[in-house]
């Protein structure tokens, strides 16, 4: 009887490889064009990483006109220099592991046939995935990884919509600054506390570099790992430290972790400053509801920006119809990462890589067409948009608001950070 | 030589002559990938395995040993422009002399402590590393895609190189694990396992052949870790030295059967196949379906064969000759 049970598990589990086998090489429309899209869609992640892809899968609708979308957005055109062929994404999880991404992309360029890749979100997996389609010349679109190193490789197939991340901390002290203006307060002492993967890692380089050369002072800096579960000793440093402004990158989880442990332990500085990425995620508003207000975030992008574009109200309506959820600035440069890739390879007017290569050097997207804060797309010879630029929001009420740069601010900033206790 | 024996003996030829040829047959970067995968994943369950098999020492720290053979070769090559051939016997090297720095303060440890020690020991390291400027910490290291070719142990055109370097590591550690097996110090290694107290009385200097164990066991798994490093052209900690790393080479072994020869290899088989074509079936839909088969799937394994899968194959084997009424063969042997 244990003998047949075994022989039942062991047959179960050669039938699943088998079914597997079979599903991989299952047939595919010629008429189409193949994107890879390799995004965390398993793991701490995850629920970013559906996210985005629900962005991508929105993007890419409207350029097969599933969805007719009125106004001048750059992805509206769809393909008519392809005869008006269709997009179709080819998802790949990479679980926030670099060799896994890697994986991916070999897969999707080698036995999918992508035409072109668009991920990480992770700078670490967009690191080695690009590194594969650079191998295989593919065009690699990143959208959302800061990590300024990935465009200083010298890559001839890397393209990067996003600012990254030396402009963003840059933004971060001409925001200081013009608050102590405006307020008449000083904020000249600093706690940062960042995860410490690349991005994490890279931000805090980045941050005390810029601190000490524009007269900060960093009082403690702490880089915690970003699976944490417990952050009860990190805030017990960051609270002895008594910082004016603490400057904080997370991914979704542990900035969740860490707005619950400053709750309980009480930990309230008059400014808290977030690197966008979990704080932007709507996950965090979900979970925290009013104990995630007030902490600014860096921000690429802010739905409130839609008062002034009213693109942005237009495709939001759509996610929202969609999938339930607003856009935020992830999934927002993912969708515009998306739009990007087909404008390019509409302009290409083909799916060879080289061809898409050549379009996505020569893109120049205006302002007006895009739902980013941005002057427009058009990429250096590097491969980065030079156009890109960064925003402050925010949580106000339980809405994200544009707080800076002030001319086109929808709200004043709630300053300072409340007390755990009053609120 | 009995029938079975002489089976065995055809079909691992038969193996290992699919195993060299395998890169020549199948061109496709995926598949070719893939193999890799799995024999890199192999060796490191056999190197686990000469500690945590047949010394009985079970580490679930092993990423530090993985992340000093990456990160050596790789400080060597990015800052000293040292050939990492070299750099990964000096990775092999330094893993060595920490395994023994850290392993005569934590063998005096028993049992699940020793474990223990080397969990908190890996954590330590990834956590230093991350801060340590010199190494690049959380940013990591990028090493050049220029200079391709056998010399500098870059491959950017063709991953059969890659293969074939993974597939020498796999038998340079097989090797290793077979000479120590069959001579004194395999003896001694199972006497230690079985009942330290006994073998103590008996003579045998604990202390001296767990260090053995593992130095040799740290050794060949920094030089795994080199050639990730030279394969995937990017290391971080999160990459090299997490937890979950040290977890997986402690599966990968005891999935396929702890302390026999070949049972890192079928659990690194069976391991890679499941991870890799549950998360290209499942993965993609974002429901995380692919961890819960990947999860349920080791489940049934570890509930219907304790002992691994060299384990099960094992005791089939011993049935097989009892009813023949051959002689009993000693349970451990395996595959």
């Amino acid at each position: 009887m244990k003998r047949l049970f075994r022989g039942l598990g062991l047959g179960a589990l050669g039938c699943l490889l088998l079914a597997s086998a079979g599903l991989m090489g299952a047939a595919r429309a010629e008429d189409e064009i193949r994107i890879g899209a390799i995004y965390p869609l398993t793991g701490a992640a995850a629920g970013t990483g559906v996210e985005l892809k629900a962005a991508a899968e929105l993007a890419a609708a409207i350029v097969n006109k599933e969805i007719p979308l009125p106004g001048n957005l750059a992805a509206g055109a769809g393909m008519p220099n392809l005869k008006g062929a269709k997009i179709k994404l080819i998802f790949g999880d990479h679980q926030g592991n670099p060799q896994v991404g890697a994986t991916e992309a070999e897969r999707l360029i080698t036995q999918e046939h992508v035409v072109a890749l668009i991920g990480c979100y992770f700078s670490n997996v967009t690191a080695t995935a690009s590194q594969v389609a650079e191998r295989y010349g593919v065009p690699f679109l990143n959208a959302s990884s800061s990590s300024t190193p990935l465009t200083e490789r010298g890559f001839k197939w890397f393209f990067r919509t996003s600012p990254h991340d030396d402009l963003f901390v840059a933004n971060f002290y001409d925001f200081l600054k013009a608050v102590e203006q405006k307020k008449g307060v000083q904020l000249r002492k600093l706690a940062l506390f960042n995860e410490n993967t690349l991005w994490g890692g890279e931000t805090t380089k980045i941050e005390v570099k810029l601190a000490e050369e524009q007269g900060f002072t960093v009082a403690e800096k702490i880089l915690y790992p970003a699976k944490s579960t417990q952050m009860t000793s990190e805030v017990q440093r960051l609270k002895a430290a008594d910082p004016q402004v603490l400057m904080q990158s997370s991914y979704l989880g542990d900035a969740i972790l860490s707005m619950k442990t400053y709750k309980e332990l009480g930990f309230a500085p008059p400014m808290v400053l977030a690197n966008d990425a979990g704080f932007s995620d709507s996950e965090y508003l979900k979970t925290l509801g009013k104990d995630g207000n007030f902490v600014l975030s860096r921000e690429v992008w802010a739905l409130d920006l839609a008062d002034r574009n009213p693109l942005i109200k237009q495709v939001n309506d759509l996610m929202k119809g969609r999938n339930g959820v607003n856009l935020n600035g992830n999934s927002a440069r993912v969708f515009t990462g998306v739009a990007v890739l087909a404008d390019a390879i509409n302009r290409a007017g083909s799916t060879q890589p080289e061809a898409i290569r050549k379009a996505l050097q020569e893109t120049n997207i205006p302002a007006d067409q895009i739902i980013m804060p941005w002057k427009g797309i058009k990429f250096d010879e590097k491969g980065q948009n030079s156009l890109g630029t960064g925003i402050i929001v925010q949580v106000q009420n339980e809405q994200y608001r544009t707080v800076w740069p002030f001319d086109i601010a929808t709200a004043d900033i709630v300053y300072p950070f409340p007390k755990w206790e009053g609120r | 030589m009995d029938r079975l024996t002489l089976v065995k003996r055809i079909l691992g030829l038969a193996v290992l002559i699919v195993a060299l040829g395998f890169p020549l047959i199948v061109t496709q970067p995926t598949m070719v990938n893939f193999a890799i995968l799995i024999l890199m994943a192999a060796q490191l369950g056999v190197a686990w395995n000469i500690l945590g098999g047949y010394a009985g020492q079970v580490s679930l720290g092993h990423a530090v040993f993985y992340g000093i053979g990456a990160y050596t070769s790789s400080v060597l090559a990015a800052k000293f422009g040292l050939s990492p051939w070299l750099g990964m016997l000096a990775g092999g090297a330094i893993a060595s002399g920490f395994a023994l720095l850290i392993g005569w303060p934590c063998f005096r440890l028993k049992g699940h402590y020793f474990a223990m020690a080397t969990l908190a020991i890996a954590a330590i390291v990834e956590v230093l590393v991350t801060n340590w400027d010199y190494v690049e910490g959380a940013i990591g290291i990028y090493l050049p895609m220029t200079n391709s070719g056998w010399a500098g142990m870059v491959f950017t055109r063709s991953k059969t190189p890659y293969f074939y370097i993974a597939l020498g590591l796999l038998l340079l550690s097989l090797l290793v694990s077979r000479i120590l097996q069959k001579s004194y110090i395999g003896y001694y290694f199972r006497a230690i396992k079985e009942d330290p107290d006994a073998a103590r009385s008996l003579g045998i200097n604990l202390a001296r052949y767990k260090l053995v164990a593992i130095a040799a066991s740290a050794f060949l798994t920094a030089m795994g870790g080199t050639l990730y490093a030279q394969k995937e052209l990017f290391i971080d900690p999160g990459s090299v030295l997490a937890g979950s790393l040290s977890i997986k080479i402690a599966l990968i072994a005891i999935l396929g059967g702890v302390g026999t020869l070949f049972g890192p290899v079928v659990g690194a088989l069976v391991l890679i196949a499941i991870e890799e074509f549950t998360r290209q079936i499942f993965g993609s839909t974002g429901m995380g379906t692919d961890m819960i088969i990947y999860g349920g799937i080791i489940v049934i394994i570890a509930m219907f064969s304790p002992g691994g899968i060299a384990g099960l194959l094992g005791e089939w084997e011993r049935a097989w000759r009892a009813r023949r009424k051959l002689v009993y063969t000693p349970p451990g042997d395996g595959i």
